[in-house]
């Protein structure tokens, strides 16, 4: 008896008592988005037209919270903390109707039109004050978070929190365990999954997937319905940043994308698509993308001074076009000859097109000659194992046309051990400065570290652009590294350009597109009360230029101080999967969730990638949605899609898979798009340019046959 | 475990008029209302005209200016002033029959009841909504989510003493992953069950209860479809306007009348109208699917004119129970409807009155009899059901109820030709013994069956139906050997044609219920497969249809 009860006490000591703050927000059902839920002048959305839901990673977060909790002994409180109108208490029942404990609700006017700074600050903040005065104190706690929002999609504001409070952060984790009196959490790495803990509590951890979200309970629903949320306003946690004011961004225009160019053209003969796959491979597919030319000028280097060809938005273009037109016909030569009569003849000739206090903005617009930034224009490098990453040249290539617009020069910085080598492939992409730190401890990639040496040298030589590749990696450190220096940072984007915005005395300022709400509408945004315009780029998105091993680049060494007390995480095992993939095939064929077992995915995709590379002659990689991955039908080092590996293949078959955005995203750039699926439904239809409805096990054996038996046509493209 | 005073099963019409009684005649009084609904209104559809008055009785109890409220004027906002009762011969000729209600009304005849002049037409999916708020204000628990699987009953004591909820997180082949949770049992002093049309925890405890229906329960189903339409269209049709027709597509000219229903069109809101097809589930073509019926009945001339080139918004189905006051379950000692401290009422009950073609309004009162009786009963509880039951009397429910008793029964018998003109003599004949609706099938054909199929994927996704798909599967097949060896030879898996979600399919060999998510929770299935050989059960809680102006 004595015995057992010792062994009671030892248990108890044993046991942690961590706490768990979850971040939950409240967004729009984008599952549901209709055409008319956007206000496209104002740029903003109409709420009202959209039910609100729960992000649904969010719940994820929930469930892995009550995870940790459970298998470290249940004794912890869970806390659901939320940032939102007052309707946002909803998802805050929804939390407490599972398993947590308490609520806040962040509400206040003045915490409205925040950009992810002015979102992580104030809910930074509320935390402090929860670990204060709900928490007692304590130290020992978890901030869990999904890894992104539906309708954001930046994965910013979970960083950025552990950046104001200086913690650790874990991103993308698939699950944890408990294991000798401490956590650790499965997370994904491109190509494969690492094992982790965390060197110290607090810490913020981000949920990309977890399978088993929790079911309210009867009991707890009724409780939850009554439990009287805490609710702080902005005056409660006394935060530096919030609202439109405390963002370092801003928001020019909204618009709709441009209509799909995929063909979206449904087939129903296997024949047939085996016939078109072999027409059109490697023919160049007629799309329009949005090109951004370079063509930029700065203001000082135009030869009509009332040239604003440059203008951010279309309407402030055209604005100016007009005007232009109008001094000319006044012949109005230079800026001091517009008096107030000449003003007063240009608002009786301009009629509805603008006012006076626009025509003010506009006339005090032509006085900026200088561009609003300095510096030069950097890439953040991404290597692995003393490889670089292909989204670093993509960014390199962006880099040189931006630098060319701007009149500067293109800086890499990259961080890692004994990385000196790598430089020159950089200053053959077009880089002319590269600024290495070499330190033993960069060896593998800690946010922690990488953050500061990559902000020490930013802040060092000030550059006025910063571009990152939105991988895995990118997507965590960018955000410390924005925050850390006060910059405003534009997440995901698919177009960067040098535009003016004169109204606003800018020129020459960075405008960064990106799509929003799930890809339905596109957002341009600006960098505002920040020293350094940053953002991250599709990998994919931009093109990298043929290498040039003639060019001229310098190699900068700097010294930043790393210690052991920097590193955050202990890694305690990293799996990449077995075998190599290669990405870069001009042919990739991926499983997905429809085909029900690994025996399937491995007999069906190996039969249609044999007989596609034996009729194209070409090397073909297998690939597979993150649902087919979880559902162990494929390694992850396979996993394509935007928590994967981007890819832009000229043919991509897509078996079994739905087409959830995140994967159409990691495939957008392949030159074709085939689907194959039994459901009707499914979304990838409308983002492929060939589809056929019906079962894998059906069609996959007859495209097979019928790519074999064409092999006597020849092959269009190769004959050209 | 959870323990609440009074349980209702079923946020509808129904249960919500008792939540709201009981509150406003014992404000203190602990009052749950759970529904297997996601959102209020989710699972609630029907025609409706609806005859308001009892809206006064229920609502003026808890708010004197009830009427004055922005839901209020919007729930309310269609009268009837057109009251269009259509012949149709052939899909052409259309006949306005509704003199001869008037002309019955004259001679007192039953009959008169079809007529709506005077009523209102209203979405059920949005009364419901409303009278959630209204009840959540007035302090009752209106919990969405929960499915009830069955009620746990005391044979010796004859009470029951709670309700089982559904179990939640299992995976499709029944195990339990980490986050299962079971279904967790909910007592109660006294027990409500308003769980609409052939609900599943009532049919359980009529069995546990010892409950007896003198006549069969008999059903129909209607389909209907929410069409958005031009300006001038809806102009035409007018805000005020209630249409039913008889005749084609369902009566055939040469063999006579064959199938019970019809069409109707109401008014939704500014330019939508909603076209929907009643028919009776003793049809007899095996091949027959109401949703054929329903594209004939938009295809005729009459009706086409309102809604071509419309775009079809919303979509629904749902059974109608229409047998009537001899279809009724009661304790066969007191004639109680429900016992002890069990209760049913609405539709789950049967209050439809079929000359009126309605039974919301019955729904309503039903529930205002239930929360008085048990405010009246806080002594003994066991007697609820009794007073209940006298309070029904009281109401003109059962009054209603007893007029237009034998009508179902006569057309079910002698065909809707006889069989709704001979009820003017309704109460004289005597009453048939008619068997279960799924007998009634044969191997005929549908006449007018149309060259395309209908699109049943676009249905259920504008009734906006989903399930978590990783759970058991909601509909059981009993004995695949009776699909194989019996029903697909005779009738050629009828199930496949009539569900109008399309859950059933032929997989290999063998028909399966594939595709449960796409249930709409009408149940015809379970009423209409020929050999009986169908179970619908309760899926978790928060699935199924998302109706909104249905």
């Amino acid at each position: 008896m004595a015995h057992a009860s010792a062994g009671f006490a030892e248990r108890i000591t044993d046991l942690k008592m961590s706490d768990y703050i979850v971040l939950i927000k409240q967004v729009p059902d984008i599952t549901q988005i209709t055409d008319n839920a956007f206000n496209l002048e104002t740029g903003t959305l109409i709420r009202s037209r959209l039910e609100s839901v729960i992000n649904e990673l969010d719940t994820h977060a929930l469930a892995v919270a009550n995870r940790m909790n459970q298998l470290s002994g249940g004794a912890g409180k869970i806390i659901a903390l939320s940032m939102g109108p007052p309707m946002a208490e909803e998802v805050l029942r929804y939390c407490l109707a599972r398993c947590a404990d308490s609520a806040v609700l962040l509400t206040d006017h003045s915490l409205g039109g925040a950009d992810t700074c002015a979102t992580a600050n104030p809910l930074a903040f509320a935390i402090r004050k929860i670990a204060k005065e709900i928490l007692s104190g304590s130290n020992d706690y978890y901030i869990v978070s999904g890894m992104q929002s539906v309708d954001g999609d930046t994965a910013q504001v979970p960083a950025q929190i552990a950046e104001e409070l200086n913690v650790p952060c874990v991103a993308y984790i698939t699950d944890a365990e408990y294991k000798n009196g401490r956590f650790e959490f499965v997370k994904i790495i491109s190509g494969g999954n690492q094992i982790v803990s965390v060197k110290s509590a607090p810490a913020v951890i981000t949920v990309a997937k977890y399978e088993y979200p929790l079911f309210a309970t009867f009991a707890k629903h009724r409780q939850a319905e009554k439990f009287k949320l805490i609710q702080w306003g902005a005056n409660d946690i006394n935060a530096t940043h919030i609202g439109i004011n405390g963002s370092r961004t801003r928001v020019i225009s909204v618009f709709p994308p441009g209509k799909t160019t995929r063909k979206c053209r449904h087939i129903a003969d296997a024949e047939e698509l085996a016939k078109e796959i072999i027409e059109n491979f490697g023919k160049s597919q007629q799309r329009d993308e949005k090109s951004s030319d370079g063509s930029y000028i700065l203001p000082a280097a135009r030869t009509n001074p009332f040239d604003r060809n440059f203008e951010g938005t279309k309407k402030e273009s055209e604005d100016y076009k007009i005007l232009a037109g109008i001094l000319e016909k006044l012949g109005v030569k230079k800026l001091s000859e517009i008096t107030e009569e000449i003003k007063e003849q240009i608002l009786s000739s301009a009629g509805e097109h603008f006012h006076k206090n626009a025509l003010e903005d506009m006339i005090n617009g032509f006085k900026v000659k200088d561009p609003s930034y300095q510096g030069a224009v950097w890439v953040v490098a991404e290597n692995d194992e003393e490889k670089i990453h292909p989204s670093t040249f993509e960014l390199v290539g962006k880099a040189r046309s931006l630098a060319d617009s701007l009149e500067t020069r293109v800086g890499v910085v990259i961080a890692g051990k004994n990385i000196h080598p790598l430089c020159k492939e950089l200053i053959a992409a077009g880089t002319d400065d590269v600024y290495v730190v070499e330190d033993s401890l960069l060896e593998v990639f800690d946010p922690a570290t990488y953050k500061k040496a990559i902000s020490e040298v930013i802040a060092k030589h000030q550059p006025q652009i910063v571009l990152y590749a939105a991988t895995p990696r990118g997507r965590i450190l960018a955000p410390m590294v924005a925050y850390r220096l006060g910059c405003g940072l534009t997440a995901d984007c698919t177009g960067l350009d040098i535009k003016d915005s004169s109204r606003k005395q800018q020129a020459a300022i960075l405008m960064q597109t990106r799509p929003a709400l799930g890809g339905n509408v596109m957002a341009t945004i600006s960098t505002k009360d920040s020293q350094c315009q940053m953002a991250t780029a599709r990998p994919g998105v931009m093109k990298r230029l043929p290498p040039d091993t003639t060019r001229k680049g310098r190699i900068i060494k700097e010294q930043v101080q790393i210690s052991q007390s920097d590193l955050s995480l202990d890694i305690i095992k990293t799996e990449k999967g077995t075998g190599k993939v290669n990405f870069s095939a001009e042919v990739v064929v991926s499983g997905g969730k429809g085909m029900q077992s690994r025996d399937n995915y491995e007999m069906l995709v190996s039969h249609l990638a044999e007989a596609l590379s034996q009729r194209l002659n070409t090397f073909v990689e297998k690939g597979a949605s993150r649902a087919a991955v979880e559902q162990g039908f494929a390694e992850r080092i396979h996993q394509v899609g935007q928590t994967g590996t981007s890819i832009g293949p000229k043919l991509y078959i897509a078996l079994g898979i739905s087409g959830a955005i995140q994967h159409m995203i990691g495939v957008a750039n392949s030159d074709i798009i085939v689907a194959i699926n039994s459901d009707p439904n499914a979304p990838i239809f409308k983002h492929c340019d060939y589809y056929m409805t019906g079962t894998v096990e059906e069609i996959v054996p007859r495209l097979a046959e019928s790519l074999a038996k064409s092999a006597n046509q020849p092959l269009q493209a190769l004959q050209v | 475990m959870s323990k609440t005073s009074v349980l209702i099963v079923g946020a509808g019409p129904a249960g919500l008029a008792a939540a709201i009684t009981l509150k406003a005649e014992q404000p203190d009084a602990e009052v749950c209302v759970i529904d297997k609904a996601a959102e209020p209104g989710n699972h609630n559809l029907s025609g409706a005209t609806f005859q308001a008055e009892c809206l006064s009785t229920l609502l003026g109890a808890v708010d004197r200016n009830w009427e004055k409220s922005e839901q209020a004027k919007d729930v309310l906002a269609h009268k009837v002033t057109k009251d269009n009762v259509m012949f149709l011969a052939g899909d052409k000729f259309a006949f306005n029959i509704a003199f001869s209600l008037k002309l019955a009304k004259r001679l007192r005849i039953n009959f008169a009841q079809m007529s709506h002049q005077g009523n209102y037409i209203v979405s059920v999916s949005k009364l419901t909504k409303w009278l959630t708020q209204i009840a959540k204000k007035a302090g009752v628990e209106v919990i969405h989510g929960f499915a009830a699987e069955d009620i746990i009953y005391d044979t010796t004591k004859n009470i029951a003493t709670g309700i089982k909820l559904v179990d939640q997180g299992l995976d499709k082949q029944g195990g339990k992953p980490p986050n299962y949770v079971a279904g967790e049992i909910v007592n109660a002093d006294v027990i409500i069950l308003a769980e609409g049309c052939d609900g599943l925890v009532t049919e359980k405890f009529i069995q546990k209860a010892g409950l007896v229906r003198k006549a069969n329960q008999l059903y129909s189903i209607g389909v209907k479809e929410i069409i958005k339409v031009s300006d001038e269209q809806f102009k035409k049709f007018t805000a005020e306007r209630v249409v039913h027709a008889m005749g084609y597509p369902l009566w055939t000219p040469v063999l006579g009348p064959a199938m019970f229903g019809g069409g109707v069109m109401h008014p939704v809101s500014q330019n939508h109208i909603d076209v929907g097809m009643i028919v009776g589930l003793d049809w007899k073509g095996c091949d027959f699917s109401p949703q054929d019926a329903l594209t004939n009945f938009k295809n005729h001339k009459f009706v086409k004119k309102f809604i071509d080139g419309g775009t079809v918004v919303e979509a629904g189905a749902k059974m109608i129970p229409e047998g009537g006051f001899y279809a009724l379950p009661r304790n066969p000692q007191t004639f109680a409807i429900g016992k002890s401290n069990v209760l049913i009422l609405g539709d789950a009950a049967g209050f439809v009155n079929m000359l009126k073609m309605k039974g919301l309004h019955n729904a309503i009162k039903s529930g205002i009899a239930a929360g008085q009786a048990i405010a009246r009963c806080t002594n003994n509880l066991n007697a609820v059901s009794s007073k209940y039951t006298e309070l029904l009397n009281m109401s003109g429910v059962m009054e209603e109820m007893k007029q237009s008793s034998r009508f179902r029964q006569n057309v079910a018998k002698l065909g809707p030709l006889f069989g709704i003109p001979l009820s003017v003599f309704g109460q004289k004949f005597p009453l048939f013994n008619v068997e279960k609706d799924y007998f009634a099938l044969t191997r005929r054909k549908y006449k007018y069956k149309p060259a395309k199929s209908y699109d049943k994927n676009t249905f259920t996704a504008l009734a906006e139906t989903a399930h978590r798909e990783e759970q058991p599967s909601h509909l059981t097949i009993i004995n695949r050997n009776i699909c194989a060896q019996k029903c697909t030879p005779k009738f050629n898996s009828p199930c496949i044609t009539f569900c109008p979600a399309g859950v059933y399919e032929t997989i290999g060999e063998q028909v399966k219920p594939a595709n449960p998510s796409n249930c709409l929770h009408c149940k015809t299935c379970q009423r209409k497969c020929p050999f009986d050989n169908i179970c619908w059960t309760a899926p978790e809680g928060g699935g199924g249809p998302r109706y909104k102006n249905m």
